[in-house]
């Protein structure tokens, strides 16, 4: 009863006083959970969305046999592997695109007789069965799917798979959970009929024991592999993780720059105070209650920002699924997210989160409140003294951070040895560390820099607010590092985003080459596996505008368990036809090796991985056993994550008998117009496929604007941070105000006029405004080049040329400074409010 | 050089003066003596100009307080008036010689030899680097008083200046007010509820319930 009484008279009303300060500091709080709780809600369901995709509705599942030459395989294998399991179950899938929807969707087809328990609707019927047996065309669909596209019983779907359109009938909506969202599953034998792939599965799923799994790979070709469910689901989860985890990173920084907010608030309370705790230890109030009152009173903003930040977490998933959807889907493969709901499980692991920052936040300054003498906490100035005889050793300590959170990216970007770059991200942590240790002495080192400039023009004003900043030393160089914290992210991301930005044009002027580019229009990721129909090949080679047509076909290599995207050309052709638009040295001399030789060239970030170089040797996967190639080149590659093989075409049709291609890259003769071709083929030869038609401005706007999606969260973190950090220079700038009324009081008596005092405020702002920009700055560049040049390398295997975007950067950071300056005039007009008389007699 | 005429203050409900009428000489030394509550703290200021009143008038040199605006009475203040209060009321963060510096500076002007002159005065010329935390009750009132004076007002309003003193610090204080008003012919309003102090002064008023006593 005794501490309720105490916290309801020390904390609370003490919250309740310092209102505004204390909403400020739960809103800095709730923005930064809510990030981390969106971006974690968004990126967990596109996970989840893997692994239902792979788990298929059959939950006994527990092994899959895929091909590893990445093309589907010759059904007369399920025939021998059910002799030795016979619980297997054949397997076809092909990805596609709502007519007139833009919502992709995947069509599985499966053995529907041993299936349908897991795919009928609770209130299904045995009609059901007969109805998908019966049409040729009818499909199931989850009832998700059927309220988002309002689809009934016998509707028709029109949907994009491979170059055409087909319509597909709903014979049953289903409430089924294991059949996936965004999933129409169909008769198997209906599948190969309706779309033409006789003869073929995609996968082969086994619900067996380890035994029978060694027994069936022993059997089975070389060109496919058998794999525990699990291990596909950790395989495909490997190549989002960096990904998610970088995400993670940048949002946690957006909860870095709250947990400032959070320390400024009772910082600010215990200098306010520091009279009150005087008293409380001359009662007899130990250190401990001390240090409970302020870590309890930060402790309870921070479950406020928290709970307040799950809801605007649940918010800001919602907003933010259409993004990381449809970069997901255009960086790795097809996935459907849906509305994310926040769990239990979430909701906990957020307010762990935000109680943690916030314990963390509170106990330093609660701490050292804990530690205050009575006499000491009387004098007013003495607290802030505690601090200056420190400075020197908390200054070399921030220095050492900032070179060991250097030296630590270092030794990552030279050995690299984790997959998830750990060690760039703790550097990063390190250094905004030891520039907040280090912000004290900056600042005072600043104040002596301009003191002649400041004092020359802005004469006793300006000496009052160099005065005041050096008296309140550590206050002011906390209201710095919050604008420095967001001015670091910002130029960061900034730097990094036009670094990135650099490289992928410089990449795109390199690559896309040709004229006309031609894929399925179900294709909306990168790189698409299902082939277009010869008829759609042989027409436009045909046409009398093309000079020539690069049959482009891409695989989805299985090596090692990981899935390479290989993509096969006619090097030759490319030679010829684009040779004089070869920006970069070596890619003339690449394709020749290509070419002519039995050779392969690697993406970077696959040969770091692999530990190949030129003239290694790599083993690919094919249909006809394992074959070694040459490693002719290595070469920058932005169009994946996992790695990227080029061979010449030939090799497919040695080793895969294939001709055909998943892309008709078209090159013109000269003088003829894309623009006419493109309409020709549309209202001509072409009409009556599904296709996308692209000419080169076109694609090469489309991957820019993938580039710019996949970006768009960075930008939200982006302007939450700054949102967070400038509340925290308000509330710490009206603290001070609130504080020096006393001050402004005798200046009003000794004849200084409201807009002197106004002046003042703005004055201090803007020194510690400039002062954090400026630092912000500093901290953002280093920042951003271990992003550019460590994180980007170790999560994604780019290499990308660091760029430093002088005119966005300048403006974009006085932008910063001019708000800072601005929200300073809210505590500059509400000095006005007060009536000095009231505050000069009181001691 | 002050007049009062029928001046009444109130605060809310509270009435604090009563209708005050008073009239001070130029080179006066005048003490009001009252005690807490009794409107002595309020009459300083309004003379002063940092408030006003309800009704009547206040003239200094002539010049009508009521009539005038914020800027008019922020240049009064600055040019005419200089305060010391019971708790010094220093500014925390500059040094000794910069605390007496401001009134100078907020009147625009920058005369070092008039800041060591007054602390000279007031024996605190070896403190000027010092700030005020760094000196005792007595020392920071006598950089009050010099920074009163910096700036040559006519005008001295004291609101108990000797409070938070112990006596011999006190008695230190009031000769120093007495001399330096006396050498220069300022009018002193000097506001206290000890007997002692207020019989340093050329007149006693005493105020009760927001009047002057007869």
């Amino acid at each position: 009863m005794t501490a309720l009484k105490l916290l309801q008279v020390l904390v609370l009303r003490s919250l309740r006083q310092e209102r505004l300060l204390s909403l400020l500091s739960v809103l800095g709080v709730a923005l930064g959970i809510a990030l981390f709780v969106g971006v974690k809600l968004s990126s967990d369901r596109a996970l989840g969305s893997f692994e239902s995709d792979i788990r298929g509705p059959n939950p006994s599942v527990t092994h899959e046999i895929t091909s590893a030459s990445g093309i589907d395989f010759d059904e007369a294998v399920y025939r021998h592997v059910r002799m030795l399991e016979e619980k297997s179950l054949p397997v076809i899938r092909a990805g596609g695109l709502v007519k007139g929807r833009g919502e992709t969707i995947e069509i599985l087809g499966l053995d529907i007789i041993r299936t349908l328990r897991y795919v009928q609707a609770t209130e299904g019927t045995p009609g059901d069965l007969e109805a998908v047996l019966r049409q040729p065309a009818g499909v199931i669909v989850p009832a998700s799917l059927a309220k988002r596209l309002s689809l009934g019983k016998n509707d028709t779907i029109t949907v994009s798979l491979y170059d055409r359109d087909y319509d597909l009938t709903v014979v049953s909506v289903t409430d089924a959970p294991s059949v996936p969202s965004g999933t129409a599953v169909m008769d198997i034998g209906n599948f190969q009929e309706h779309f033409g792939r006789q003869g073929v599965l995609t996968r082969i799923d086994l619900p067996t024991d380890p035994a029978t799994a060694n027994l069936i790979e022993n059997s089975l070709p070389d060109s496919l592999v058998i794999r525990q469910k699990e291990e596909a689901v950790r395989n495909q989860e490997a190549l989002i993780a960096s990904f998610r985890q970088n995400l993670h990173f940048i949002s946690l920084m957006a909860i870095l720059v709250g947990m400032f907010l959070l320390y400024n608030t009772v910082f600010i309370s215990i200098v306010k105070r520091r009279t009150e705790i005087g008293i409380l230890r001359s009662l007899g109030a130990g250190k401990g209650t001390v240090l409970s009152l302020f870590a309890l009173q930060g402790l309870l903003l921070g479950l406020a920002g928290s709970l307040l930040g799950i809801a605007l977490g649940q918010l800001s998933a919602t907003l933010s699924v259409a993004a990381v959807q449809k970069t997901v889907t255009s960086m790795y493969s097809r996935v459907f997210i849906g509305t994310p709901f926040i769990t239990l499980h979430d909701a906990l692991k957020a307010l762990l989160l935000g109680l943690s920052v916030s314990c963390a936040a509170s106990l330093i300054p609660a701490r050292e409140a804990s530690r205050l003498s009575p006499n000491e906490s009387s004098r007013e100035g003495s607290f802030e003294m505690r601090y200056r005889r420190h400075l020197i050793a908390v200054s070399c300590l921030g220095s050492l951070l900032i070179l060991a959170g250097a030296a630590i990216s270092y030794v990552e970007y030279l050995k690299t040895p984790f997959t998830f770059p750990y060690l760039a991200h703790s550097g990063i942590l390190l250094i905004i560390l030891g520039f907040t240790l280090l912000s004290p002495a900056y600042l005072l080192a600043v104040m002596k820099a301009v003191r002649r400039p400041v004092i020359h023009l802005f004469g006793a004003i300006g000496r009052i607010s160099l005065g005041e900043m050096q008296g309140s030393l550590y206050r002011f160089s906390i209201a710095l590092m919050s604008v420095a914290v967001s001015c670091a992210l910002i130029v960061a991301l900034l730097t990094l985003i036009y670094s990135f930005r650099h490289s992928l044009q410089r990449w795109i002027n390199s690559t896309i080459l040709a004229d006309v580019y031609i894929k399925p229009a179900s294709c909306v990721s990168n790189y698409c596996f299902q082939p277009l129909s010869e008829e759609v090949a042989s027409l436009v080679e045909k046409a009398p505008e093309v000079a020539g047509v690069d049959r482009y076909r891409v695989l989805n290599l299985d090596i090692s368990g990981t899935k390479v995207i290989t993509a096969f050309g006619d090097a030759a052709l490319t030679r010829r036809l684009a040779g004089k638009a070869f920006v970069e040295a070596r890619k003339e001399e690449r394709l020749r090796e290509v070419e002519e030789g039995k050779a392969v060239a690697v993406s970077l970030y696959l040969a770091a991985r692999l530990g190949l170089s030129r003239g290694d040797t790599v083993e690919l996967p094919t249909p006809s056993g394992r074959q070694a190639f040459t490693v002719s080149d290595t070469f920058v590659s932005y169009s994946t994550t996992s790695g990227f093989l080029y061979l010449d075409r030939r090799w497919l049709r040695e080793y895969w008998g294939l001709d055909d291609a998943t892309q008709l890259t078209v090159y013109l003769k000269e003088g003829q117009d894309p623009a006419a071709f493109i309409g020709r083929l549309r209202t001509g030869e072409l009409r009556g496929y599904s296709l996308q038609i692209m000419n080169n401005r076109e694609l090469r706007q489309m991957i820019l604007g993938i580039f710019d999606r996949s970006f768009a969260i960075t930008y939200a973190i982006e302007i939450i941070a700054t949102v967070v950090s400038l509340i925290g220079v308000v509330s710490i700038l009206i603290a001070l105000t609130l504080e020096k009324r006393r001050e402004m009081s005798i200046l009003r008596y000794l004849g200084g006029s409201w807009r002197q005092i106004e002046q003042k405020v703005l004055l201090s702002a803007g020194l510690a405004g400039a002062a954090g920009t400026l630092l912000g700055l500093v901290m953002g560049l280093m920042m951003s080049l271990i992003f550019v040049r460590v994180v980007n390398r170790v999560s994604f295997g780019w290499e990308v040329d660091f760029q430093i975007p002088g005119l966005p950067l300048g403006l974009t950071l006085l932008a910063v400074f001019l708000t800072t300056v601005v929200v300073a005039v809210i505590p500059a007009k509400a000095v006005r409010r007060f009536d000095p008389t009231r505050y000069i007699s009181r001691e | 050089m002050i007049l009062l005429d029928d001046v009444r203050k109130s605060y809310g409900n509270a009435a604090v003066l009563r209708g005050i009428d008073l009239e001070v000489s130029g080179g006066e030394f005048l003490s009001i003596m009252g005690s807490s509550g009794s409107g002595k703290s309020t009459l300083l200021n309004l003379v002063g100009g940092m408030d006003r009143p309800d009704s009547g008038a206040i003239r200094v040199d002539g010049q009508d307080l009521t009539a005038l605006s914020d800027e008019p009475l922020t240049l009064y203040r600055r040019r005419k008036v200089g305060f010391i209060f019971q708790f010094f009321n220093l500014l925390p963060n500059i040094t000794v010689f910069e605390n007496v510096e401001m009134p100078l500076l907020l009147n625009g002007s920058n005369d070092t030899a008039r800041v060591m002159e007054c602390l000279s005065h007031v024996g605190l010329r070896d403190k000027i680097r010092s700030y005020p935390h760094e000196l005792s009750g007595g020392q920071q009132q006598r950089v009050a008083v010099a920074r009163a004076l910096v700036h040559d007002p006519p005008l001295i309003l004291a609101d108990e200046p000797t409070g938070s003193l112990d006596t011999t610090s006190g008695d230190a204080i009031m000769s120093l007010i007495a001399s330096l008003c006396r050498e220069r012919g300022r009018t002193v309003l000097l506001v206290t509820h000890d007997i002692s102090i207020a019989r340093r002064a050329d007149r006693v008023l005493k105020i009760r319930d927001g009047r002057i006593l007869p």
